[in-house]
């Protein structure tokens, strides 16, 4: 509770991460009321009498027009707010959950803990993520899990550093101490005193992890990659691509579904107040 | 009229009376496809014939399933799927119909062959080993017509389309007149390559590829596209001209004294691009060469007949075959490459010890015959030939280059500025091409209907496609006429049989129009006279029948 | 110092030979078929396994590491399935491409950051800043193969300025490194990979140097150097700029190795003939000796320009020794 406030009131004093927040919200109210709002079903094959209708332009039925398969693009915009939010979430929870318990290990029981995690993080660091991803779908079976699997195993280093940093000096505060000697056990004080205090800021950094999830999962649908089974903005610009959108100038189904990413994954960044800390961690916090 | 209501109203009878006498329910069927991305016009026929399909009670899923674990399913998990998309495409030597008409359906090939359907009629096994080895073209027609007809009534596919390919090319750089067009592939053949003539200086053919080649060697086959550069690099005794017919190439004169017995008169004067002259014995060495111990399998399929070869003289060899076979000129004649014995040779002497086999060995500078020389070949970037203008036949042209370009919007937008000046795999939407060539006058568009053709394969092994009522319902609803205007963008003919309108001679004209019922109502009464019952709207089995098969998962 | 270069030579062997054996055990263990490519329906079972026996996939899974690890310390990567040439041959000719596209990119990325950062830092609040920073940010959160694309459709498909693809013109001779370096056609080609690449990697110099010039601008000296009464540009300029370039310098450092990774896409947009290109042709192909390749050698790439980042930034900051970092 005290995080969600925390976040209301960082939003507050930073115009940039209310409009975030903002894109954030509209995205997740089309992910919920995505039945209601969609007028058609996403994956239908619509019909113009016995014919398909095909590369239908913009008009008062086809907010933004139709597919080469004769589906509704807005439908599948709106839908695809799920797969996004559903990709993004979960990938950056893994992100926070693995980044702040390494984190607060390292930083609190510092020694030989601090060392191994450190030196994992190097390893983590030095797997080139693309190509990972690609590996890893190649070798089992392509989807969205593999782009959670990447994000979680390769980005959580960023958050556990800066994680460590803070635990560090939280360590050495007065209520800490005073808790030591009142006899809390290490455990105690590292997850009920310590970690609630980092969290925001692990928060922050899992917004980051959110856009990152977005990309990877439309760059591994771009590549082949992707899950042809779910409706995500990625599979769209990926079907607009593979039937030609842009030689045939359907901008209507090109666009939408790449300033969705944009705008998502824009709103990450303005989230994080000082972006570029978080872009760079490494050097924000040397 | 009245037929058609008394049909209807007994399927709108209520479910519950009907119900004791109906099995069980079927369980929900999975159509496997490839992804919408890597096959937008095989998926959306996929949606089409689901949507038909379940007017018939049945429910169908689709599942697209991405390349490398399509194969796999439909190849080596026979037992498992469903039906499935899938398509046989077009070569030079399908225009004999034997390859797909033996292959394809006979039982033999149903363990782990190409009848990967499962398809299984003593009848059909007959027919096709006859006109496998019947000489006589009439008598042999008449055989295959009855094979096609058979497989009109077994359905054991749901025929789609046989499509078109659709190329282009600048005419401001290549003199129309001198494309040539062969019978089932297009202006994108052989013959086009030694026969295009340039108009100015531009005097190289560069051409588009959507996938890299494999290696080039004379016992590869190096894919679709790299067949292209392969098969005008090495000769062959005889090639499939442009009638679809085989004519003699290398060879000066192919005669059958008997059913078994080939004599072959080898052309004089022939060179290797390493200065050695071709040989008899090198002609002898390419026929046997697949067969040693087992070190080109691509190839030896079509040495699989051969008993014997013998050079009979300094130009002339003599084949024996083990059965007749009315294909051979085309199966193996036409396909099998002439590989400088002086060369290869010694490689197969050094791999009778070695794990690797032919197809892997990559020479630093190919040695061949044909009427193009390998210059370089980056299999990611693009593979340059030179015209080889001592050949007998030898081009026009100066280089041939092909490409490679995965992005197909990439190939187009390469044709447009003149990076490439013949787009030979065009992957995307017909249309796209065609109105290109409208507002570009430079841009001519050539379309051919090709050998190939597009289905739904019904795995025979697995109830209710093992059910004949049932295959020939499925079958029915599938409006082919639909498909190739909208899932193929009119670039595709609605099909009935394996052998494509492309090769005339073969081919069983109205066959479309035979389909058993044809259409929705037929279909239904095919299945009701069948025993299969409907009940609340979900098909099931006729009385006694256990749905007894996994569904896919 | 020295014990610090040693110290971190030291870890780049270890994460070496961690993720050389990661790697190994991923493709090793994983399902699937690799010789799938090979099969024709047509083949026999011994054909099948005269295949596997060829690859080495017959053999022990602790023989084959060694093997593996062997041929490594040699750059011997095996040799692809496809195409039938030793993999390190068909790394080694995409290598030098990629660096080229990446090093220009970055170079004109940075350049252009550094520039435009300062620019901001000293032009702080207002609607300058509203807009740009946003817009630097939202290049960098577009998916760079829509960027690819849009830019491929504006500049090659209908204004017909540059070429669709490719590193060289059709049958051009691509001989040498050096050779290509020299030619006009080889930088005409590298134009639009190189311009989208450049568009996605220059919001974090720029946000980087801005942040850095904010912080540098408040520091002592920065404030006595006003109070000695210079002029604002020549303290940006002189002392505020040069303290500043400092992180900069080693998010370049940091910025090759990743990059080099993150290509891929990029490469498969413009058909550039690059390692990231020939790593997803490799997985679509499942050539896996070539993806394996590929991968350790970006992967390498990767760790080593990290350390080379962390020495970098110790040299330049004397505030980091080792033990006292963090």
């Amino acid at each position: 509770m005290r995080a969600a406030s925390a976040i209301i009131r960082h939003l507050r004093a930073e115009p940039f991460a209310a409009v975030g927040g903002t894109i954030y919200a509209v995205i997740l109210v089309m992910a919920v009321f995505a039945p209601q709002l969609a007028p058609y079903d996403p994956r239908a094959m619509l019909r113009q009498g016995r014919r398909i209708a095909r590369y239908l332009p913009i008009s008062p039925e086809h907010w933004l027009g139709t597919t080469s398969g004769g589906q509704d693009v807005l439908s599948q915009l709106i839908y695809g707010a799920r797969a996004a939010l559903e990709v993004g979430l979960t990938a950056a929870i893994a992100v926070v959950a693995i980044g702040s318990l390494l984190g607060l290990l390292a930083g609190y029981l510092g020694g030989w803990v601090d060392k191994v995690v450190t030196r994992v993080a190097d390893i983590a660091l030095g797997l080139p993520f693309l190509p990972f991803m690609l590996v890893l779908a190649s070798l089992t079976a392509p989807g969205t899990r593999v782009v959670i699997v990447t994000v979680a195993l390769l980005l959580w280093p960023n958050t556990a550093r800066v994680i460590r940093a803070q635990v560090l000096s939280l360590r050495e505060r007065a209520w800490v101490e005073a808790a030591r000697v009142t006899g809390c056990s290490t455990g105690r004080i590292m997850f009920v005193h310590v970690l609630p205090q980092v969290l925001p800021l692990a928060a922050l950094y899992g917004s980051v992890a959110i856009g990152w999830a977005i990309l990877a999962e439309a760059a591994a649908s771009f590549l082949g990659f992707g899950d042809p089974n779910t409706i995500s903005w990625g599979v769209m610009l990926q079907d607009a691509y593979a039937n030609q959108a842009l030689g045939r100038g359907a901008w209507n189904w090109f666009t939408p579904p790449g300033a969705a990413i944009v705008l998502m994954v824009l709103a990450g960044f303005l989230i994080s107040r000082g972006s570029e800390k978080l872009l760079f961690p490494k050097l924000a916090d040397a | 009229m009245k037929r058609l209501v008394v049909s209807m109203g007994l399927f709108l009878l209520p479910g519950a009376g009907l119900a004791q006498e109906a099995g069980d329910a079927i369980r929900p069927i999975t159509l496997l496809t490839q992804p919408q991305a890597a096959a937008p016009q095989e998926y959306q026929a996929a949606q089409i014939i689901a949507d038909a399909w379940r007017k018939l009670g049945v429910t169908v899923n689709i599942r697209p399933l991405p390349g490398q674990e399509f194969n796999q399913v439909i190849w080596y998990q026979r037992q498992r799927w469903d039906a499935t998309t899938w398509q046989m495409v077009g070569r030079p030597e399908r225009a004999d119909p034997d390859e797909l008409t033996y292959n394809l359906f006979v039982s033999a090939n149903a363990a782990n062959g190409y009848d990967f359907v499962g398809y299984n009629n003593a009848e059909y096994d007959r027919l096709a080993l006859a006109q496998r080895q019947e000489l006589d073209l009439d008598k042999r027609k008449a055989l295959i017509m009855q094979a096609q007809e058979l497989i009109n009534h077994d359905q054991p596919y749901g025929f789609e389309v046989h499509p078109y390919n659709v190329v282009a090319y600048n005419k401001t750089v290549w003199d129309p007149k001198s494309m040539v067009s062969q019978a089932g592939i297009g202006i994108r053949c052989t013959w086009t390559w030694i026969n295009i003539k340039p108009l100015g200086a531009q005097k190289d053919v560069i051409l588009n590829s959507t996938a890299p080649p494999t290696n080039l060697n004379p016992f590869n086959i190096p894919g679709g596209q790299g067949s292209w550069a392969s098969e005008i690099v090495w000769d062959r005794l005889m090639r499939v001209g442009p009638d679809g017919l085989p004519q003699p190439w290398a060879a000066e004169k192919v005669e059958r004294p008997d059913a078994t017995t080939v004599n072959i008169t080898l052309r004089k004067g022939m060179k290797w691009s390493d200065g050695q002259p071709v040989t008899i014995d090198d002609a002898v060495f390419s026929l046997v060469a697949p067969n040693f111990a087992d070190k080109a399998p691509m190839y030896k399929p079509f040495v699989q007949n051969i008993a014997s070869v013998e050079a009979t003289g300094p130009d002339t060899l003599t084949i024996k075959l083990k059965r007749s076979d009315a294909a051979f000129l085309v199966s193996s004649l036409s396909k099998l490459n002439l590989a400088p014995k002086h060369i290869w040779q010694p490689i197969f002497d050094d791999l009778k010890n070695k794990p690797q086999t032919a197809e892997s060995i990559q020479e630093e500078h190919p040695v061949s015959s044909g009427p193009f020389r390998i210059v370089r070949a980056s299999l990611n970037q693009e593979i340059v030939l030179e015209a080889n203008h001592d050949h007998w036949s030898h081009p026009t042209i100066n280089r041939w280059i092909m490409r490679i370009m995965p992005n197909v919007e990439a190939s187009l937008g390469a044709l447009k500025s003149g990076e490439i000046n013949f787009l030979a795999d065009y992957t995307g939407d017909p249309e796209v091409l065609k109105d290109l060539a409208k507002s570009d006058p430079d841009i001519a568009v050539s379309q051919a209907l090709d050998i190939g053709f597009k289905f739904i394969a019904y795995n025979e092994r697995r109830p209710p496609f093992d059910n004949l009522a049932f295959r020939q319902a499925i079958s029915a609803v599938i409006d082919r006429k639909l498909l190739a205007e909208d899932a193929w963008g009119g670039a595709a003919e609605p099909a009935n049989s394996w052998i494509s309108p492309a090769v005339g001679v073969w081919h069983d004209k109205g066959i479309v129009d035979r389909v058993p019922g044809g259409n929705l109502d037929a279909a239904k009464k095919i299945l009701k006279d069948a025993g299969f019952v409907l009940v609340d709207g979900k098909l099931h089995y006729p009385k006694g029948v256990k749905e007894t098969t996994e569904a896919y998962h | 110092m020295r014990r610090l270069i040693v110290e971190r030579l030291g870890h780049l062997l270890l994460v070496l030979w961690v993720i050389a054996t990661l790697t190994f055990l991923l493709f090793r263990l994983m399902p699937g078929d690799p010789t799938l490519n090979f099969l024709s329906p047509t083949f026999t079972d011994e054909m099948r396994a005269s295949l596997l026996k060829g690859f080495g996939l017959d053999k022990p899974l602790w023989e084959q590491y060694l093997l593996y690890m062997g041929n490594l310390l040699r750059g011997d990567f095996g040799r692809s399935f496809l195409q039938n040439a030793p993999v390190s041959a068909i790394l080694w000719d995409a290598l030098p491409n990629t660096v080229v596209l990446t090093f220009v990119s970055l170079c004109i990325a940075y350049a252009f950051g550094i520039v435009a950062g300062a620019f901001l830092a000293f032009r702080r609040g207002g609607a300058v800043e509203a807009v740009a920073i946003p817009t630097a940010l939202a290049t960098r959160a577009a998916p760079d193969f829509w960027l690819g694309m849009l830019v491929l459709a504006l500049f090659a498909f209908q204004l017909g300025w540059f070429p669709t693809g490719g590193a060289v013109s059709p049958g051009a001779t691509t001989g040498s490194l050096g050779h290509r370096l020299m030619s006009g056609d080889f930088w005409w080609h590298l134009c639009l990979p190189a311009l989208t690449l450049t568009l996605f990697l220059q919001g974090l110099p720029l946000l980087l140097m801005r942040a850095t010039m904010l912080e540098v601008m408040n520091d002592e000296f920065v404030v006595m150097a006003r109070m000695k009464g210079l002029s604002r540009w020549s303290i940006v300029m002189r002392h505020a700029a040069r303290n500043a370039l400092l992180p900069v310098v080693t998010a370049f450092a940091l910025g090759l190795g990743a990059s080099i990774g993150s290509n891929v896409v990029i490469e498969t947009v413009f058909a550039w003939p690059g390692i990231g290109r020939v790593l997803v042709q490799a997985v679509q192909g499942s050539d896996y000796p070539v993806a394996e390749g590929a991968f350790i050698m970006i992967a390498f790439v990767l760790v080593v320009m990290n350390t080379v980042a962390d020495i970098t930034y110790a040299l330049l900051d004397p505030r980091v020794s080792v033990g006292a970092r963090r």
